[in-house]
Protein backbone atom coordinates (compact mmCIF):
# COMPACT_ATOMS: atom_id res chain seq x y z
CA UNK A 1 0.00 0.00 0.00
CA UNK A 2 1.46 3.54 -0.91
CA UNK A 3 0.77 5.25 2.28
CA UNK A 4 1.83 8.93 2.12
CA UNK A 5 -0.24 9.60 5.18
CA UNK A 6 0.40 11.57 8.52
CA UNK A 7 -1.00 10.80 12.11
CA UNK A 8 -4.20 12.61 12.59
CA UNK A 9 -5.62 12.52 15.71
CA UNK A 10 -9.22 13.20 16.29
CA UNK A 11 -11.20 13.76 12.52
CA UNK A 12 -11.80 17.88 13.03
CA UNK A 13 -12.78 20.32 10.83
CA UNK A 14 -10.76 22.76 12.27
CA UNK A 15 -8.20 24.10 9.48
CA UNK A 16 -4.64 23.36 10.91
CA UNK A 17 -5.35 19.29 11.24
CA UNK A 18 -7.66 19.80 7.89
CA UNK A 19 -4.92 21.01 5.66
CA UNK A 20 -2.57 18.02 7.42
CA UNK A 21 -5.22 15.90 5.74
CA UNK A 22 -5.16 17.89 2.11
CA UNK A 23 -1.59 17.34 2.44
CA UNK A 24 -1.67 13.96 3.30
CA UNK A 25 -3.97 12.70 0.57
CA UNK A 26 -3.83 14.79 -2.40
CA UNK A 27 -1.27 12.69 -4.10
CA UNK A 28 -3.34 9.92 -3.29
CA UNK A 29 -6.70 11.73 -4.57
CA UNK A 30 -5.57 14.18 -7.32
CA UNK A 31 -3.67 10.62 -8.91
CA UNK A 32 -7.04 8.36 -9.01
CA UNK A 33 -8.54 11.30 -10.95
CA UNK A 34 -5.67 12.21 -12.99
CA UNK A 35 -5.04 8.36 -14.18
CA UNK A 36 -9.19 8.20 -14.80
CA UNK A 37 -9.31 11.21 -16.69
CA UNK A 38 -5.89 11.90 -18.38
CA UNK A 39 -6.50 15.65 -18.00
CA UNK A 40 -4.55 17.41 -15.20
CA UNK A 41 -7.61 20.63 -14.82
CA UNK A 42 -10.28 18.30 -14.68
CA UNK A 43 -8.52 16.07 -12.28
CA UNK A 44 -7.68 19.14 -9.77
CA UNK A 45 -11.57 20.36 -10.28
CA UNK A 46 -12.21 16.30 -9.07
CA UNK A 47 -9.79 16.74 -6.37
CA UNK A 48 -10.62 20.16 -5.13
CA UNK A 49 -14.47 19.29 -5.23
CA UNK A 50 -13.59 16.18 -3.17
CA UNK A 51 -11.47 17.80 -0.23
CA UNK A 52 -14.60 20.41 0.27
CA UNK A 53 -16.83 17.27 0.30
CA UNK A 54 -14.50 15.71 3.10
CA UNK A 55 -14.71 18.90 5.16
CA UNK A 56 -17.96 18.99 5.37
CA UNK A 57 -18.10 15.23 5.88
CA UNK A 58 -15.23 14.98 8.41
CA UNK A 59 -17.15 14.90 12.19
CA UNK A 60 -18.98 11.82 10.66
CA UNK A 61 -15.96 9.50 9.41
CA UNK A 62 -14.48 8.24 12.92
CA UNK A 63 -10.71 7.07 11.79
CA UNK A 64 -7.69 7.88 9.72
CA UNK A 65 -8.63 4.35 8.01
CA UNK A 66 -12.57 5.34 7.27
CA UNK A 67 -11.07 8.62 5.48
CA UNK A 68 -9.12 6.77 3.08
CA UNK A 69 -12.08 4.44 2.26
CA UNK A 70 -13.80 7.94 2.24
CA UNK A 71 -11.45 9.68 -0.02
CA UNK A 72 -11.47 6.63 -2.21
CA UNK A 73 -14.88 6.21 -2.82
CA UNK A 74 -15.79 9.64 -3.19
CA UNK A 75 -13.39 10.13 -5.44
CA UNK A 76 -14.01 7.44 -7.64
CA UNK A 77 -17.72 7.56 -7.62
CA UNK A 78 -17.00 11.61 -8.84
CA UNK A 79 -14.64 10.62 -11.44
CA UNK A 80 -17.43 8.02 -12.94
CA UNK A 81 -20.19 11.16 -12.80
CA UNK A 82 -17.97 12.99 -14.59
CA UNK A 83 -17.01 10.71 -17.26
CA UNK A 84 -20.82 10.24 -17.82
CA UNK A 85 -21.61 13.81 -17.69
CA UNK A 86 -19.21 13.85 -20.73
CA UNK A 87 -21.28 11.40 -22.27
CA UNK A 88 -18.96 9.29 -24.81
CA UNK A 89 -15.52 7.93 -24.09
CA UNK A 90 -13.07 9.76 -25.91
CA UNK A 91 -11.18 7.78 -28.73
CA UNK A 92 -7.64 6.50 -28.62
CA UNK A 93 -6.44 9.28 -30.36
CA UNK A 94 -8.01 11.56 -28.58
CA UNK A 95 -6.23 11.16 -25.08
CA UNK A 96 -3.80 13.59 -24.39
CA UNK A 97 -0.43 12.34 -24.08
CA UNK A 98 0.84 12.52 -20.23
CA UNK A 99 2.15 16.14 -18.73
CA UNK A 100 4.48 14.78 -16.43
CA UNK A 101 6.59 11.39 -17.31
CA UNK A 102 6.58 8.18 -14.59
CA UNK A 103 9.70 8.60 -12.50
CA UNK A 104 11.28 5.19 -13.72
CA UNK A 105 10.40 2.44 -16.38
CA UNK A 106 10.09 3.06 -20.31
CA UNK A 107 8.64 6.44 -19.83
CA UNK A 108 7.31 5.74 -23.82
CA UNK A 109 5.46 2.61 -22.34
CA UNK A 110 4.15 4.37 -19.57
CA UNK A 111 2.49 6.83 -21.77
CA UNK A 112 0.74 4.38 -23.93
CA UNK A 113 -0.03 2.60 -20.88
CA UNK A 114 -2.04 5.36 -19.56
CA UNK A 115 -3.61 6.19 -23.01
CA UNK A 116 -4.82 2.85 -23.14
CA UNK A 117 -5.93 2.55 -19.70
CA UNK A 118 -7.91 6.28 -20.34
CA UNK A 119 -9.52 4.67 -23.26
CA UNK A 120 -11.48 1.95 -21.06
CA UNK A 121 -15.03 2.17 -19.79
CA UNK A 122 -15.28 4.62 -17.52
CA UNK A 123 -16.80 1.78 -14.84
CA UNK A 124 -13.93 -0.88 -15.68
CA UNK A 125 -11.26 2.24 -15.33
CA UNK A 126 -11.58 3.31 -12.09
CA UNK A 127 -11.31 -0.25 -11.19
CA UNK A 128 -8.00 -0.80 -12.87
CA UNK A 129 -6.43 2.94 -11.25
CA UNK A 130 -7.63 1.50 -7.86
CA UNK A 131 -5.82 -2.41 -8.19
CA UNK A 132 -2.57 -0.93 -10.03
CA UNK A 133 -2.19 2.86 -8.47
CA UNK A 134 -3.34 2.42 -5.12
CA UNK A 135 -2.82 -1.55 -4.58
CA UNK A 136 -6.17 -2.21 -3.52
CA UNK A 137 -7.51 -5.82 -3.16
CA UNK A 138 -10.22 -6.93 -5.46
CA UNK A 139 -12.48 -7.24 -2.21
CA UNK A 140 -11.01 -3.78 -1.18
CA UNK A 141 -12.33 -2.12 -4.69
CA UNK A 142 -15.44 -3.96 -3.94
CA UNK A 143 -16.10 -2.24 -0.93
CA UNK A 144 -14.99 0.77 -2.26
CA UNK A 145 -17.07 1.03 -5.36
CA UNK A 146 -20.10 -1.04 -3.86
CA UNK A 147 -20.06 -3.74 -6.23
CA UNK A 148 -19.57 -7.71 -5.42
CA UNK A 149 -16.00 -9.07 -5.54
CA UNK A 150 -17.18 -11.27 -8.43
CA UNK A 151 -17.67 -8.08 -10.42
CA UNK A 152 -14.44 -6.63 -9.59
CA UNK A 153 -12.39 -9.49 -10.14
CA UNK A 154 -14.41 -10.24 -13.90
CA UNK A 155 -14.00 -6.52 -14.53
CA UNK A 156 -10.22 -6.38 -14.29
CA UNK A 157 -9.90 -9.50 -15.88
CA UNK A 158 -11.61 -8.24 -18.83
CA UNK A 159 -9.93 -4.60 -18.68
CA UNK A 160 -6.61 -6.95 -19.10
CA UNK A 161 -8.01 -8.50 -22.03
CA UNK A 162 -8.32 -5.28 -23.62
CA UNK A 163 -5.51 -3.73 -22.61
CA UNK A 164 -3.55 -6.43 -24.06
CA UNK A 165 -5.50 -6.10 -27.43
CA UNK A 166 -4.73 -2.40 -27.16
CA UNK A 167 -1.24 -3.08 -26.41
CA UNK A 168 -0.37 -6.43 -28.04
CA UNK A 169 2.69 -5.36 -30.14
CA UNK A 170 3.90 -2.81 -28.08
CA UNK A 171 4.63 -5.28 -25.30
CA UNK A 172 5.62 -7.97 -27.34
CA UNK A 173 4.68 -11.12 -25.40
CA UNK A 174 2.56 -10.48 -22.58
CA UNK A 175 2.36 -13.23 -20.18
CA UNK A 176 -1.10 -13.98 -19.21
CA UNK B 1 2.96 -10.61 -12.07
CA UNK B 2 2.88 -10.47 -15.67
CA UNK B 3 4.55 -7.60 -17.83
CA UNK B 4 1.33 -6.04 -18.72
CA UNK B 5 0.82 -5.43 -14.55
CA UNK B 6 3.82 -4.06 -14.22
CA UNK B 7 3.33 -1.86 -16.72
CA UNK B 8 0.34 -0.71 -15.40
CA UNK B 9 1.64 -0.54 -11.74
CA UNK B 10 4.43 1.90 -13.31
CA UNK B 11 2.15 3.95 -15.81
CA UNK B 12 0.03 4.34 -12.80
CA UNK B 13 2.22 5.48 -10.37
CA UNK B 14 0.76 8.48 -7.95
CA UNK B 15 1.59 11.72 -9.60
CA UNK B 16 1.94 15.24 -7.80
CA UNK B 17 -0.57 17.39 -7.84
CA UNK B 18 -0.20 21.40 -9.43
CA UNK B 19 1.76 23.75 -7.18
CA UNK B 20 -0.14 24.95 -4.51
CA UNK B 21 -2.94 22.51 -4.99
CA UNK B 22 -3.17 22.39 -1.03
CA UNK B 23 -3.08 26.21 -0.68
CA UNK B 24 -5.84 26.26 -3.34
CA UNK B 25 -8.40 23.71 -1.17
CA UNK B 26 -7.64 25.21 1.84
CA UNK B 27 -8.42 29.09 0.72
CA UNK B 28 -12.20 27.26 -0.51
CA UNK B 29 -12.57 25.92 2.41
CA UNK B 30 -11.87 28.75 4.61
CA UNK B 31 -14.12 31.02 1.83
CA UNK B 32 -16.66 28.31 2.61
CA UNK B 33 -16.39 28.87 6.40
CA UNK B 34 -16.85 32.54 6.46
CA UNK B 35 -19.84 32.43 3.80
CA UNK B 36 -21.38 30.36 5.96
CA UNK B 37 -20.58 32.14 8.86
CA UNK B 38 -22.27 35.27 7.44
CA UNK B 39 -25.32 33.06 7.00
CA UNK B 40 -25.16 32.37 10.57
CA UNK B 41 -25.14 35.84 11.83
CA UNK B 42 -27.35 37.25 8.85
CA UNK B 43 -30.00 34.52 8.53
CA UNK B 44 -31.19 34.62 11.89
CA UNK B 45 -31.91 38.54 12.55
CA UNK B 46 -33.59 38.62 8.80
CA UNK B 47 -35.51 35.85 9.89
CA UNK B 48 -36.61 37.56 13.53
CA UNK B 49 -36.93 40.86 11.28
CA UNK B 50 -39.56 39.05 8.87
CA UNK B 51 -41.02 37.19 12.26
CA UNK B 52 -41.13 40.52 13.83
CA UNK B 53 -43.05 42.50 10.59
CA UNK B 54 -45.32 39.34 10.07
CA UNK B 55 -46.82 39.81 13.86
CA UNK B 56 -46.77 43.38 13.04
CA UNK B 57 -48.53 43.39 10.39
CA UNK B 58 -51.05 40.79 11.63
CA UNK B 59 -51.52 42.80 14.96
CA UNK B 60 -52.57 46.04 12.47
CA UNK B 61 -54.75 43.46 10.55
CA UNK B 62 -56.41 42.57 13.51
CA UNK B 63 -57.37 45.66 15.10
CA UNK B 64 -58.69 47.49 11.72
CA UNK B 65 -60.86 43.88 11.30
CA UNK B 66 -61.96 45.39 14.88
CA UNK B 67 -62.48 48.84 14.43
CA UNK B 68 -64.36 47.75 10.81
CA UNK B 69 -67.07 45.02 12.90
CA UNK B 70 -67.13 47.83 16.07
CA UNK B 71 -68.44 50.42 13.01
CA UNK B 72 -70.22 48.10 11.66
CA UNK B 73 -71.94 47.23 14.70
CA UNK B 74 -72.32 50.51 15.38
CA UNK B 75 -74.01 51.43 12.43
CA UNK B 76 -76.56 48.84 12.52
CA UNK B 77 -77.98 49.80 15.81
CA UNK B 78 -77.77 53.45 14.59
CA UNK B 79 -80.10 51.80 11.91
CA UNK B 80 -82.49 49.86 14.08
CA UNK B 81 -83.06 53.22 16.43
CA UNK B 82 -83.63 55.21 12.86
CA UNK B 83 -85.90 52.96 12.30
CA UNK B 84 -87.78 52.80 15.54
CA UNK B 85 -87.78 56.75 15.72
CA UNK B 86 -89.74 56.38 12.46
CA UNK B 87 -91.93 53.95 13.18
CA UNK B 88 -92.81 56.06 16.29
CA UNK B 89 -93.17 58.77 14.44
CA UNK B 90 -95.12 57.13 11.95
CA UNK B 91 -97.49 55.90 14.70
CA UNK B 92 -97.99 59.38 16.05
CA UNK B 93 -98.72 61.12 12.85
CA UNK B 94 -101.23 58.46 11.94
CA UNK B 95 -102.97 59.00 15.86
CA UNK B 96 -103.00 63.13 14.61
CA UNK B 97 -104.40 62.23 11.54
CA UNK B 98 -106.85 60.39 13.12
CA UNK B 99 -107.97 62.89 15.38
CA UNK B 100 -107.59 65.72 12.96
CA UNK B 101 -110.27 63.35 11.03
CA UNK B 102 -112.65 63.25 13.87
CA UNK B 103 -112.70 66.72 14.30
CA UNK B 104 -113.59 67.48 10.99
CA UNK B 105 -116.43 65.15 10.99
CA UNK B 106 -117.61 66.60 14.06
CA UNK B 107 -117.72 70.06 13.08
CA UNK B 108 -119.74 69.18 9.92
CA UNK B 109 -122.75 67.45 12.34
Amino acid sequence: MMADTTAIGTMTADLPEFADLVRAYQRMVFSIAYHFLHDRAGAEDIAQEVFLQLHRTLSSLKSEAHIRAWLCKVTSHRCIDYARSRKADLPLDRIPEPVSKPSSGDPLMAALVQRAVASLPPKVRIVVVLRYQEDLEPAEIARVLGLRVNTVKSQLHRSLDILRQKLGGTLGDVES
Amino acid sequence: MNRLENELRNALKREEPPEGFADRVLARVSERKQVSRMNFFMWPSLKWAFAGALCLLLVVAGVEYRQDKQEQARGEAAKAQLMLALRITAGKLQLAQEKVQQIGALQRY
